[in-house]
């Protein structure tokens, strides 16, 4: 139905979507989800041609809606947008901000529009609320009040950009389930969403945007359970991680720290998880140091919220053996606090590099 | 880190307040050994205002202690508390080294 072939847009020398290439069958929900600013609205409104697209193709059902002399009017009656920010016209009532559109460019009657539009708010349950004005509603009821004025509209196709965004979490479920209700009925939607467990639940498949380009997509278990590609893997699993090269052994362990508690800080962690990381940065590095004069220490630590997993993870090239089971251990006392401060410790050679990881008790 | 040293009679107290890790324990162990060296064998080495020890810092509070007991002296630790009792608990330092819960009772102990 939707075909997208090497979608570009730049604004000014800002590359926002790079090489997009999509396409969306009839019926078909797809959830659009990555991190903020990575292109995610800016591809829905290429689409429907509020943004025109600096490069590439876009053709639905066949007919290249980029052409000179589309009929953008009507495209947008064919693709129907619902915004976070609702957009209604606030000087209408409910029923007038869904009958205005039905009657100026479908030529439909105002009693057809009205009845019409009852349905729609009925569907939506809003069937008291034609009366009242935006004003009057709560988020979620205007939310749901747009998303009836589009199926006002009767489009083939519905783009949601962050449709709950700018509502308290309270209402987020009252219009998360009109959509799913919507889903339910056949109609092919694409969703840009930071509610992972609707995009999951409600999705046909899932894109994960990043870098400009649609990064990975597949089924949502293939995305939220088994993702492929690294950056998937940490936005899917809320990773963030803190790297840092140590390239002597006169490395500075107060600027190490400092950016480690940093990194504690801004993840939340609790106060004794920040002080066995440090403990264990340490420590492990105390190990390490007889090895610096020789080699270079690629120190990772991430967090995954998700997992609820901090780790620790030294790599250094040329490295074959474990440092910690080697036999120039000062005492045991290190190794000792090492063990008490880990749930795991494994240590691989993978690409010609000693990996160490460690998993922090927290 | 900071290193304060007091004299309670014949005992002295040092009070350690910051990090004792692999940065600071060698200064710390070199100003220990010049008070053990000057004649003091009955020590209380005061934590309460430690707030970090790794490693380093337990090797350089066994030195002393090993210094101190090779001149027939004393030595225990004080107000083993926080981050720092838990890094003794995982050691299993607090076993091997005489803790104490107050200095005053450490002045009683090695005085």
């Amino acid at each position: 139905m939707i075909k997208v072939e090497h979608l570009a847009k730049k604004f000014g020398e800002l590359t926002v979507l790079r090489d997009v290439n999509a396409e969306i069958a009839t019926g078909e929900v797809v959830s659009i989800i990555g991190p903020s600013g990575c292109g995610k609205s800016t591809f829905l409104r290429c689409l429907n041609l509020l943004e025109r697209p600096t490069r590439g193709t876009i053709s639905i059902d066949g007919v290249d809606i980029l052409a000179k002399g589309t009929d953008v009017a009507m495209l947008r009656q064919k693709m129907n947008m619902v915004f976070q920010s609702f957009n209604l016209f606030s000087h209408l009532t409910v029923m007038g901000n869904l009958t205005l559109a039905p009657i100026r460019l479908k030529g439909l009657g105002r009693a057809d529009a009205e009845r019409k539009a009852m349905e729609l708010l009925k569907l939506v349950g809003l069937g008291e609320k034609a009366g009242s004005f935006p004003d009057e509603l709560s988020g979620g009821q205007k939310q749901r009040v747009a998303i009836a004025r589009c199926l006002a509209m009767e489009p083939k196709v519905i783009l949601f950009d962050e449709p709950t965004s700018a509502l308290d979490p309270t209402m987020v479920r009252e219009v998360l389930s009109v959509i799913r209700r919507l889903a339910r009925e056949g109609m092919t939607m694409a969703i840009v969403t930071h509610e992972m467990d609707f995009a999951r639940d409600v999705s046909n498949r899932v894109f994960y945007m990043d870098e400009g380009v649609i990064y990975e997509s597949g089924t949502p278990a293939e995305i939220f359970d088994t993702p492929k590609q690294p950056k998937t893997r940490a936005f899917i699993n809320r990773t963030r991680s803190l790297n840092f090269r140590i390239g002597s052994a006169d490395y500075d362990l107060y600027a190490l720290e400092a950016a480690l508690e940093t990194f504690a800080e801004k993840q939340l962690l609790p106060r004794q998880a920040q002080h066995h990381l440090l403990l264990l940065v340490e420590e492990v590095l105390q190990i390490y140091v007889p090895r610096l004069k020789e080699a270079v220490i690629d120190l990772a630590v991430s967090h995954s919220e998700k997992k609820d997993l901090l780790e620790v993870v030294l790599e250094t090239p040329g490295m074959a053996d474990n440092p910690l089971a080697g036999p120039d251990l000062e005492d045991e006392l290190g190794l000792t606090l090492i063990r008490n401060l880990t749930d795991r410790i494994d240590f691989r050679v993978v690409e010609g590099k000693g990996r160490l990881e460690l998993t922090v008790k927290k | 880190m900071d290193v304060d040293t007091r004299r309670e009679g014949n005992v002295t107290v040092v009070s350690l307040a910051g990090k004792l890790d692999a940065v600071t324990s060698p200064a710390f162990e070199q100003q220990m050994r010049g008070t053990i060296e000057g004649g003091n064998h009955a020590i209380v080495v005061d934590l309460a205002q430690l707030d970090y020890i790794s490693s380093a810092g337990l090797r350089a509070l066994l030195v002393l202690a090993k210094q101190v007991k090779a001149r027939g002296g004393k030595a225990c630790l004080a107000n083993v508390s926080g981050n720092v009792r838990s890094v003794f608990d995982m050691s299993g330092f607090a076993t091997i080294f005489e803790v104490v819960e107050s200095v005053a009772v450490g002045i009683e102990q090695v005085g």
